[in-house]
C-alpha cells in the first residue's frame, strides 16, 4: 500500500494534466508591489505627519470655560491653525494650561507678540460679538503681533484685544488725573465720528497720572495733530448760561461707556501731525481743552497769619482780574519758632503767562526782576471773591506800603510774601466810625433834652392853662346849648324848604316833558322866532342891496 | 514513519480548481491546464507564502493609519468632530452602550489584527516545515476564512452614514482617510488568507515522509 510506483498505476485512468510551454517567470513575484506600496503611503503618511506637524504651545488662561481637549480648535481669520490637544491645571490651581498642536505655517508667525483669547459669545454695550460660537462652541484665536523672539509659552488674553495687529492706525497717550467713566473699548470721537478707541489704561510710574492708550484707525489717525487736544467727552454737558439751556453729548454709547473726543483749538495754528504713541493731555472737557492752556506750572508756597475761611481748592489765583494758577492745597502748620498757627497755601501758578506778558530773560534775569518787584511790594493776599458766598480768592497785586520780603524757599518750593487781607482795612474804617460817634456831644444833647422837658412840664402845670382849660369848658357848653337850638328850632325849617323845593322841582319836572302843552307851546314859539329872524334877515340882505328902499320903497322891476 | 497517508501530491495527482477535475501531475514545475475546462492547475497554489506574506506585511502597515487616522467626522451645528476607531469605541463606552462598544471593538479592531496574527503563525510555522498541531492550525485558518468577512461591517456602517446623513448645516457625516485604509486593511486580510494554502499546513508530513 506504502508502494508508490503501485500507486500510481492504480489512477492510470486518470487524464494527464496539458502542459504549457514555460512563460518567462519573474524571479521576484509582483504581489510584492502590495507590500510596497503600502510601505509607499505609509511613509508619505508618516512624512506628511511629521512635515505638517508644527510646534506644540503652551497658553494659560484663568479659565477653560467652552475648551475641550481635542475638539477646540485654533484659528485665525476663520482658518483652522490647530486644535487643542490638552487642558491641565498648573500646580497651583490658578490657572489652566491649554496645550495646543498648530500647523507647521503658524511656526513663521509666532512671537513674543502672539497673544491668544478665546472668542465666545459675548454682550457688552459696544456691541454683541462670537454669536456664531454658540453653536460651533468656543475656539481660541490670535493675533499675530510684532515680528519677535519666538516663543512657545503665552498668556492667553481674557478679553478680545481690541486693536489687532493688521488694523492699520495709530496709538497714543493719554494723560490724564482720573480715570473718570472711561473704560477699554469707550470710543474716540472725531467731529462724532468714531475713529477709534481705548484699548487700555494704567497708572504711571509715579502713581500721579493715568495713562490712556487710545488707537485711532486709519485714515483718522492722520488729524491728529502735535497740537491736537482731546478730551473726555463723557457723560451730558448740560449747561445754563445767559444763552439759555446748553445740552452737548457725543452719542448714546458714550453717555453709557464713556468716550474721547478730540480737535484743535480754534486758535491753534496748523501744526505736523503726530507720531504714533505721543503723549497728550487728557482734559476734563472740551471747553476746558479748547481753552488756552499752560502746560509749565510752577508751585509756590504762601503763608497766611489769618483765617482763610473761603479759600477751596482750586480757588484762582489771579493778578490784575487774570488768573495765573490755582490753590492745590490749604493747610495748617505750627511754627515752632514763632510759637504761632500759621496756614500753609501751596498754589501752582501758570509760569507761562508771565513769560508771554514779556517777562523773558534768563532764569538769574528773572530773579532779579522778581525781586525788584517784590521791592515794589509784589505780594500775594486773601480776598473775599464774592461777599455772598464768602468765597475768597488769592491776588497777587502791588503794595508799596507792605513790609520789605524777599523769596525764601521751602521743601523745593519758593515761598512768596504775601501781606494781610483787606478784612483789617475794614476793621480799620469801623473803627474810625466809632470814634466819630464817640466825639459826639451826647451829654449835651441830653441836657438840652432834659431842659425841653422840664419847661414842658412847667408849662403845664401853670394856673393859666387850668383858666383857660375852665374857660373852655363854658365855651363848648354854650356851642352844646347852641347847637340843641338849632336842631329843634331851625331843622324844621329847613325840612319845610326842603319840601318845596321838592315840590317846585317836580312841577319843573313836568313842565320839561317832551310832552308837556309848555313844551310844545315853547317849541312852536321859537320855530316862530326862527321863521321872523330869517324874514330879518332877507330884509337886512335886501336893505344891504338896496338901501335906497328905504326912501322909495321897493321899486318896480326896472 | 510508519504510518504514510495516500494523498493526490504524493501520488502525482492534481485537481482542478474552478471543476475539480483530477488530473495526474505532469512534473513538479510544469505549467498545467486542466484537460476538460482549461483552467490553469497547479498542485497548491502558486507562491503562496510568498503572497501571503506580501499581503499580511501590507495589511500590517495599513493598519497603523487605519486606526490612527480618523475614519469619520460629524459637522453638527458648525461643530466638527473627527473619530477614529478606538474614540468611537471609546465614545460609546462612556456612555454606557457597551454592547455596540463591543461589538465596533470585536470586527473593527480585535478581528483584523487576530487574522493577520493567524496568517502570520500560519506562515512562520509553513516556512519551518513545523508540525506543531495542525489540526487547530487549520482550524485557526478555517476561522480567519469566515470571519474575516465581517470586518467589512464597519465599512458598510461609514458608507451608510455617509450617505444617509446629509442635512446640510445641521448635521453631516464625511468618511476620512482612516475609512479607507481600514477598507485596504479588510480586503488586503481577506485576499491574504485566500491565497494562504492550508494544505502546506499538512505537507510537512508528507516530506517528513519522504
Amino acid at each position: 500500500m506504502s508502494d508508490p510506483k503501485k500507486d500510481v498505476s492504480e489512477f492510470n485512468e486518470v487524464p494527464e494534466a496539458e502542459v504549457r510551454s514555460r512563460k518567462r517567470h519573474f524571479s521576484i513575484s509582483i504581489v510584492w508591489l502590495v507590500p510596497l506600496i503600502a510601505v509607499l503611503i505609509g511613509g508619505w503618511l508618516v512624512f506628511k505627519a511629521f512635515s505638517e506637524k508644527g510646534p506644540e504651545i503652551s497658553i494659560t488662561f484663568k479659565s477653560a470655560e467652552g475648551l475641550e481637549a481635542g475638539k477646540t480648535k485654533i484659528r485665525y481669520k476663520d482658518v483652522e491653525l490647530g486644535q487643542v490637544t490638552k487642558i491641565e491645571l498648573t500646580e497651583d490651581l490658578s490657572m489652566v494650561v491649554v496645550t495646543a498642536e498648530l500647523v507647521k505655517q503658524a511656526e513663521n508667525f509666532l512671537s513674543v507678540n502672539t497673544r491668544f483669547w478665546v472668542v465666545r459669545a459675548r454682550v457688552g454695550v459696544s456691541g454683541v460679538s462670537g454669536l456664531g460660537t454658540l453653536f460651533s462652541g468656543a475656539y481660541i484665536t490670535l493675533d499675530p503681533g510684532e515680528p519677535g523672539n519666538i516663543s512657545h509659552y503665552f498668556k492667553g488674553l481674557e478679553n478680545p484685544p481690541l486693536v489687532t495687529t493688521d488694523l492699520p492706525g495709530r496709538h497714543f497717550l493719554l494723560k490724564t488725573e482720573s480715570r473718570g467713566s472711561l473704560d477699554i473699548g469707550s470710543p474716540v470721537y472725531y467731529r462724532r465720528i468714531q475713529v477709534g478707541q481705548v484699548v487700555a489704561y494704567d497708572l504711571a510710574e509715579d502713581g500721579q497720572t493715568i495713562i490712556f492708550k487710545v488707537f485711532i484707525n486709519a485714515p483718522y489717525h492722520e488729524y491728529v495733530y502735535q497740537n491736537t487736544r482731546f478730551w473726555n467727552a463723557s457723560g451730558i454737558d448740560f449747561k445754563i448760561d445767559t444763552q439759555g439751556v446748553q445740552v452737548d453729548t457725543e452719542s448714546l454709547v458714550s453717555i453709557l461707556i464713556g468716550g474721547i473726543s478730540f480737535g484743535i483749538p480754534h486758535e491753534a495754528a496748523p501744526s505736523p501731525t503726530a507720531e504714533g504713541e505721543a503723549v497728550f493731555n487728557l482734559f476734563k472737557n472740551q471747553a476746558e481743552a479748547k481753552a488756552r492752556t499752560y502746560l509749565v506750572r510752577t508751585k509756590t508756597v504762601l503763608y497766611f497769619d489769618e483765617s482763610v475761611r473761603g479759600l477751596d481748592i482750586g480757588a484762582p489765583v489771579e493778578f490784575w482780574g487774570i488768573q495765573m494758577g490755582q490753590v492745590l492745597d490749604v493747610k495748617l502748620v505750627f511754627d515752632n519758632d514763632k510759637k504761632d498757627f500759621r496756614i500753609r497755601v501751596l498754589v501752582e501758578t501758570e509760569t507761562e503767562r508771565f513769560y508771554e506778558a514779556g517777562f523773558v530773560g534768563s532764569d538769574v534775569d528773572r530773579q532779579k526782576m522778581l525781586e525788584g518787584l517784590l521791592a515794589r511790594g509784589f505780594r500775594a493776599q486773601l480776598k473775599t471773591a464774592n461777599l455772598l458766598t464768602g468765597k475768597q480768592v488769592v491776588i497777587l497785586d502791588f503794595f508799596p506800603d507792605a513790609e520789605p520780603a524777599t523769596l525764601t524757599n521751602e521743601g523745593g518750593y519758593p515761598i512768596f510774601p504775601t501781606v494781610p487781607a483787606p478784612m483789617v482795612e475794614i476793621s480799620t474804617k469801623f473803627m474810625q466810625i466809632l470814634d466819630k460817634i464817640d466825639r459826639l456831644p451826647i451829654d449835651q444833647i441830653g441836657k438840652d433834652l432834659r431842659d425841653t422837658v422840664h419847661g414842658a412840664k412847667q408849662i403845664a402845670e401853670s394856673p393859666d392853662i387850668l383858666e383857660a382849660i375852665r374857660n373852655l369848658n363854658a365855651t363848648l357848653a354854650e356851642t352844646r346849648l347852641l347847637v340843641s337850638d338849632l336842631r329843634t328850632k331851625v331843622t324844621p325849617e329847613i325840612n319845610s324848604v326842603l319840601e318845596g323845593a321838592r315840590q317846585s322841582l317836580a312841577n319843573a319836572e313836568q313842565i320839561l316833558n317832551a310832552d308837556s302843552p309848555l313844551q310844545v307851546k315853547m317849541n312852536t314859539a321859537l320855530e316862530e322866532i326862527s321863521g321872523a329872524a330869517r324874514s330879518l334877515r332877507l330884509l337886512m340882505d335886501y336893505l344891504e342891496r338896496h338901501p335906497e328902499s328905504l326912501l322909495r320903497g321897493k321899486g318896480q322891476a326896472e | 514513519m510508519s504510518r504514510v497517508l495516500k494523498t493526490a501530491q504524493n501520488q502525482g495527482l492534481v485537481s482542478c480548481h474552478t471543476c475539480h477535475l483530477l488530473c495526474r501531475s505532469a512534473g513538479p514545475d510544469a505549467i498545467m491546464t486542466c484537460p476538460r475546462c482549461g483552467t490553469r492547475i497547479h498542485r497548491r497554489k502558486p507562491n503562496s507564502i510568498k503572497r501571503t506574506w506580501a499581503l499580511v506585511i501590507a495589511a500590517f502597515i495599513f493598519y497603523i493609519p487605519a486606526n490612527v487616522l480618523p475614519i469619520t467626522i460629524v459637522v453638527s451645528l458648525g461643530q466638527a468632530q473627527s473619530d477614529t476607531i478606538m474614540s468611537g469605541v471609546i465614545y460609546f463606552i462612556k456612555s454606557g452602550m457597551w454592547p455596540i462598544a463591543l461589538v465596533i471593538f470585536v470586527a473593527s479592531v480585535f478581528v483584523p489584527l487576530l487574522k493577520l496574527i493567524i496568517l502570520t503563525i500560519l506562515l512562520i510555522t509553513v516556512q519551518r516545515k513545523s508540525s506543531w498541531r495542525q489540526k487547530d492550525r487549520t482550524r485557526l485558518y478555517r476561522i480567519t476564512e469566515v470571519v474575516g468577512r465581517w470586518s467589512m461591517v464597519d465599512i458598510f456602517v461609514v458608507t451608510i452614514l455617509v450617505a444617509l446623513v446629509q442635512l446640510g448645516g445641521l448635521a453631516s457625516i464625511q468618511a476620512q482617510p482612516g475609512a479607507v485604509f481600514f477598507c485596504a486593511v479588510v480586503i488586503i486580510t481577506l485576499f491574504a488568507a485566500m491565497s494562504f494554502d492550508p494544505r502546506m499546513i499538512w505537507d510537512t508530513e508528507e516530506s517528513l515522509n519522504e
